[in-house]
């Protein structure tokens, strides 16, 4: 029995991850995308490896994906990851009110804690805010966003994948009953069209959803939502640091590199194409990172850009978790062959590929178990020399 | 109220099987972003058959290298007003001595495998990394904290060097500099690689890579540092002490 | 990949002396190709000249007629340029080889460059 082919269109983390995990499962996959890998959402990432305690509070099971996979992700793909942990800091009342609930969370979905007091924290971390009042440790990180894509994409190339960059999905090919039975793209380095067919095609494009689900009559209920981040000059900490309260706007700020990030806001758009910053966004990211590091406030923005995040709306999609949605067009409108990915975040992009592979792994009726957890990446340099 | 210029935007063509040429676009932008924004902007409102790279925007990725007015820059921390004027023109092309995929995309797989070669770092110890300020003066287990190194593989110091120029197959200033920050006396097996006719010999010291380079490496120390590392180790070979 | 096209070739070297985007060190790097390239082809001239001095008496008066050339005294004058230049700079590569000053290469090559041409000019001053 021949392999089935399956497409997946985008190569962000959605379409990346896939790929990997259709290929260990000895699937034949062409990714295709419009432009170069993680040049949507995914490229721009905050870059927070989340421990998961931002959610534990809210959204329970959110926050137990987050620790799992984190700690998945810190064994397959270290040569990407910052792992130096991160501070959940309380700097007024509210937030030490939060503490209680924050801990109790915490520990509900495994997530280890440890309590630090303000002079242990000050020790660790010199340069974040002297007025601290308490904070906690936590299994944070920072991750590169475009190495850790390269990791997944090269070691699913190492499988066989094979990745078609700048290569733009003009229109769906259907049988006559209306299945997806392909994909006609457009070559964007010649510009010449061709086709190509496939058993499934997979809609990874987050945010643009919407735009291949229209090539076949149908909507995608995914809400882009950008946030603004700010990239400072100077690598104040080497923690993650996130404020301890609900989540709001400007409360996390991360290392990376020679920098520190600041983010983020959330907003609706319409058009997330490109989306242009706005003065007060950046002033509001000045003033909410240096509440958690005041050196913030004499440093200088080194890079300054918008992010859309692809938040599902409401709609009649089968929810596998409530972190992300797996739409099977069979079931939503009769369409087969077709199957609508969105949401999601980046911590999370080996699960999520994961329980969508299992979806239409059931339907093509194969059923290779996942190897993704236990394997180990391949270097994300893979991508550039394997011979696909 | 925010600033506004108006600029051409002055953006390199080439696609398969075509003379390359330059396209204009007009473009009103805050000159406080940045010229990769200008890019998509044109892209996104004018011409969407524009190919170019990008990801993270805040330089860490290393994907949106061009060559701004004739000089690579990293173009998503480069600010439009530190190129041009209001009315003048901004000029974007592709980075030299890597393949041309289309307009302003190139293939950096000739970057990315040298690196492999050398076995550059991805991640290393903060202490190793040569900050100038650190964030806390190093105590003696602050070699605990892991970061990224500070090559992003850009490409823009190859895009710079004359001999890279001549010479593809010449390692270039990020694999050499990638090869010294492990140190030949760590990695030996390293020696008889940056050793080399296309090594750390083909260098003629133009030190545009360190003048180019975005993320602090300074490969063209690193490369004259090596080379001491080199005859160190064939001195002591030559003379039994290795 | 099969969307690439137009590899780079060898041999592209003009592209060395295109000005746009070169900076000090690029400069210093082309400007010691040119000279060099001026004082080989000055090294085989003055074999070649050398070589006519001992075919006799007779070809030493075409030698000196030779030098009275306003091409040829341009010529010698260059050549005397082209070594301060080329030597300077030279020691300037040396140095950096070493790793002495290679964070101070572009001052190390201006100051070179002024110190040569302070030589150059009092050459000239001699000279003529």
């Amino acid at each position: 029995m021949s392999k089935p082919h399956v497409i997946v269109i985008g190569a962000g983390f959605t379409g990346v991850a896939t790929a990997h995990d259709l290929a260990l499962r000895g699937c034949d996959v062409t990714v295709v995308e419009r432009g170069d890998l993680c040049n949507g959402t995914s490229g721009r990432t905050h870059g927070l490896l989340h421990s998961g305690g931002r959610y534990a509070v809210k959204d329970k099971e959110s926050a137990i994906e987050c620790i799992d996979e984190n700690m998945i992700l810190r064994k397959i793909v270290p040569q990407v990851i910052e792992p130096n942990g991160g501070l959940f800091m309380a700097l007024d009342e509210s937030d030490l009110a939060y503490a209680e609930q924050f801990i109790e969370s915490c520990q509900e979905c495994h997530i280890p804690i440890e309590e630090l007091t303000p002079e242990q924290a000050l020790t660790l971390e010199p340069n974040i805010n002297p007025k601290v009042l308490i904070a906690f440790l936590i299994p944070d990180g920072t991750f590169d966003p475009l190495r850790l894509a390269l990791a997944f994409a090269g070691t699913a190339k190492h499988h066989g994948a094979t990745f078609r960059t700048f290569t733009e999905v003009e229109g769906l090919l259907t049988d006559g009953a209306g299945n997806v039975t392909g994909i006609k793209v457009l070559n964007r380095a010649s510009g010449k069209s061709e086709e190509m067919r496939a058993d499934v095609v997979v809609n990874a494009t987050g945010a643009w959803a919407g735009h291949i689900t229209a090539m076949a009559g149908l909507d995608a209920p995914v809400k882009p939502t950008p946030g603004i981040m700010v990239a400072y000059n100077q690598r104040f900490v080497q923690r993650a640091l996130n404020r301890l309260n609900a989540p709001s706007d400007g409360d996390i700020v991360l290392p990376q590199r020679r920098m520190v990030v600041v983010g983020t806001t959330s907003f609706d758009a319409e058009d997330v194409d490109y989306i242009p910053t706005t003065e007060d966004q950046i002033k509001l990211m000045l003033e909410r990172g240096s509440e958690l590091i005041p050196g913030i406030r004499s440093a200088k923005p080194r890079g300054i850009f918008m992010a859309a995040r692809p938040l599902f709306g409401v709609g009649s999609g089968r929810s596998i978790a409530r972190t992300f949605k797996c739409y099977d067009h069979k079931e939503t409108h009769n369409v087969d062959g077709f199957v609508t990915i969105t949401g999601g975040k980046a911590t999370t992009l080996r699960a999520m590929a994961e329980k969508t592979a299992d979806v239409f792994w059931a339907k093509l009726n194969i059923t290779a178990p996942c190897l993704t957890k236990e394997t180990p990446l391949l270097s994300y340099r893979q991508y550039y020399t394997s011979p696909n | 109220m925010t600033e506004k210029w108006k600029i051409t935007l002055h953006v390199y063509r080439q696609k398969e099987n075509e003379a390359p040429h330059f396209d204009n676009f007009t473009l009103e932008v805050n000159p406080d972003e940045y010229v990769l924004d200008a890019v998509e902007r044109a892209w996104a409102f004018h011409d969407r058959t524009i190919c170019f790279r990008h990801a993270c925007h805040h330089s860490t990725c290393g994907a949106c290298g061009m060559r701004v007015n004739g000089v690579e820059k990293l173009t998503c921390i480069t600010s439009i007003r530190d190129v041009t004027h209001n009315g003048a023109t901004l000029q974007v092309e592709p980075l030299r001595n890597f393949p041309v995929v289309s307009d302003l995309a190139v293939d950096m797989g000739s970057l990315y495998r040298k690196m492999e070669t050398v076995g550059g770092r991805a991640v290393l110890p903060v202490t190793e990394a040569e900050i100038e300020k650190p964030p806390s003066k190093w105590e003696a287990d602050d070699s605990q904290y892991i970061r990224l190194s500070d090559c992003i593989e850009c490409g823009l110091c190859i895009s710079a060097c004359p001999v890279a120029a001549t010479t593809p197959e010449y390692l270039g200033p990020a694999p050499l500099a990638a090869a010294q920050d492990q140190g030949l006396k760590r990695k030996p097996e390293l020696l008889s690689i940056v050793d080399s006719e296309d090594g750390v010999w083909r260098c003629h010291s133009a030190f545009e890579c360190t003048a180019v380079c975005p993320s602090f490496v300074d490969p063209a120390r690193r490369i004259m540092n090596l080379r001491t590392q080199v005859v160190d180790m064939r001195l002591r070979k030559l003379f039994g002490k290795a | 990949m099969d969307q690439t096209r137009h590899q780079p070739s060898a041999g592209k070297f003009w592209s060395w002396f295109i000005p746009v985007g070169r900076q000090a060190g690029g400069w210093a790097f082309a400007l010691n190709r040119v000279t060099a390239i001026g004082l080989t082809f000055y090294l085989f001239l003055h074999l070649a000249v050398l070589s006519l001095l001992a075919q006799g008496p007779g070809s030493y008066d075409k030698f000196l007629a030779l030098t009275e050339n306003p091409f040829i005294k341009f010529g010698e004058w260059a050549v005397v340029a082209a070594v301060f230049l080329h030597g300077l700079n030279g020691i300037r590569i040396i140095l950096t080889s070493f790793g002495v000053g290679v964070t101070r290469q572009k001052q190390l090559f201006y100051g070179f460059m002024i110190v040569a041409v302070f030589v150059i000019l009092i050459f000239t001053a001699r000279m003529y």
